[in-house]
């Protein structure tokens, strides 16, 4: 198992288009990839689930992913996340 | 308005008077038929200017309409040869067919014209105005952009889907299943489309109708199988729904809050990819696409309002990262205060 902690940068946080992006994302990895926040642990490849995270700007979000690919997956999130989704 | 329009190769004078000589109340000058000859423009031309002999840019290959001013121009000139002089202005050009409105009578020298030149002469009683408008309207439908397009176009709550996708990928299934369901057959396998103004309208291959083959049945007749109310003869298309196969790696919407778009002989319609899965009906699927389009078309638009709450929830975190960890009743610290009312 991999995961690391990255901090959402952008104004508007993980509003659907950037859920959508990271479920994009995940999705492409045979790794299970997951997202924490908090209390709450969501599947990462499940659109409605990273939703729910409501994660606002300057959320400590943990990427957790466990299989073969872990590590890209992980990384691969981590960038998508650090880069603000191309947002302010 | 007929339901087949002719090729514009095909659009002769004789086309033009059978198909709309009756509702145009159009009818050939004795000696001046011309049927034979071809409609070269979709567009009507008011020759009053040429008549005067400004000849430059002169539009010829449009049928030249006679009306009122025209004809009492002619009249007004001080003899025959000046009444000839004045249409040589037209008649060295090829012109192919003149319509004169009103009612009014043709000068013997418009007559004798059209004879030598071969051109077809035409009469009606209608205003020149009106005349000129459903002319245009039949002339724009014969001239306007074609394609045939390889799908099925099925009308689903009013909105034209047309569903396309390789071969065998079950376009006609899903359609079949949408007429089961009470929506309306339009064409399948092959679509003839045309684009009027804006829009986009699809009708079924006239030697085909509302036949459809289905893999190891044969071809079946849809107006047969479900009667007439599960068929139409033309619908506008609102929507492309396009199936695939589902492969791992293929980028498909999640949320719909980006539309995608396809462009038909001009015309921007929306475009739906649907992964075609086992255990996926896509028949309801297409149901929902064509609800999910009236509701767009109203302004609801489920994917933006969940966006909003979203975003609103996590801005109210942010503000009071406190407040959220109470529950709503504990939001207000202070119940009594100017509670009197």
């Amino acid at each position: 198992m991999t995961e690391r902690t990255v901090t959402v940068p952008n104004r508007l946080g993980i509003h659907a288009r950037p859920a959508a992006l990271i479920v994009r994302r995940a999705s492409v990895f045979r790794s299970d990839v997951r997202l924490r926040f908090g209390s709450d642990e969501v599947n990462a490849k499940s659109i409605m689930g990273v939703m729910t995270l409501a994660a606002g700007k300057d959320s400590q979000l943990v990427v957790i992913a466990e299989g073969k690919d872990e590590k890209d997956a992980v990384d691969a999130i981590c960038e998508l996340v650090s880069s603000g989704f191309g947002e302010d | 308005m007929p339901d087949i329009y002719p090729d514009p190769d095909n659009l002769t004078v004789a086309v033009l008077l059978e198909q709309t000589g009756e509702r145009l109340r159009l009818s050939p000058h004795p000696g001046c038929e011309g049927g034979d000859r071809m409609v070269q423009s979709p567009d009507t031309n008011r020759p009053g200017l040429c008549l005067t002999g400004y000849t430059h840019r002169f539009l010829h290959d449009r049928i030249q309409i006679f009306g009122e001013t025209e004809i009492t121009y002619l009249g007004r000139l001080p003899s025959e040869a000046e009444r000839r002089k004045a249409l040589a202005h037209v008649f060295c050009f090829p012109v192919y067919c003149c319509i004169v409105t009103k009612g009014l009578e043709p000068p013997t020298e418009l007559v004798d014209c059209c004879r030598a030149s071969g051109a077809a002469l035409l009469v009606s009683p209608g205003d020149t105005t009106p005349l000129i408008r459903d002319l245009t309207g039949y002339l724009s439908e014969v001239f306007c952009p074609k394609q045939s397009i390889h799908g099925s176009l099925v009308d689903v709550y009013g909105v034209g889907i047309l569903c396309t996708g390789r071969s065998a990928i079950g376009k006609s299934e899903s359609v079949l299943g949408l007429v089961e369901r009470g929506h309306r057959f339009v064409a399948d396998d092959v679509v003839r489309v045309r684009r009027a103004g804006d829009a986009l309208v699809g009708m079924a291959d006239a030697t085909i109708g509302y036949r459809m083959e289905l893999r190891g049945i044969g071809v079946v007749d849809v107006a047969t199988l479900y009667g007439i109310r599960a068929i139409k003869s033309r619908q506008q298309v609102d929507l492309e729904v396009r199936l695939t196969d589902w492969s791992e790696d293929m980028d498909c919407e999640r949320t719909g809050l980006e539309t995608e778009f396809t462009a038909i002989l001009g015309v921007k319609i929306p475009l739906i990819v649907l992964p075609v899965l086992p255990g996926r009906n896509i028949t309801l699927l297409i149901e929902v696409a064509a609800m999910t389009t009236l509701l767009r078309r109203s302004g609801r638009n489920a994917a933006v309002e969940l966006d909003k709450d979203l975003i609103r929830n996590m801005i109210r975190r942010l503000s009071d990262p406190v407040g959220d960890q109470r529950l709503p009743e504990a939001e207000d610290p202070s119940p009594r205060a100017g509670s009197a009312s």
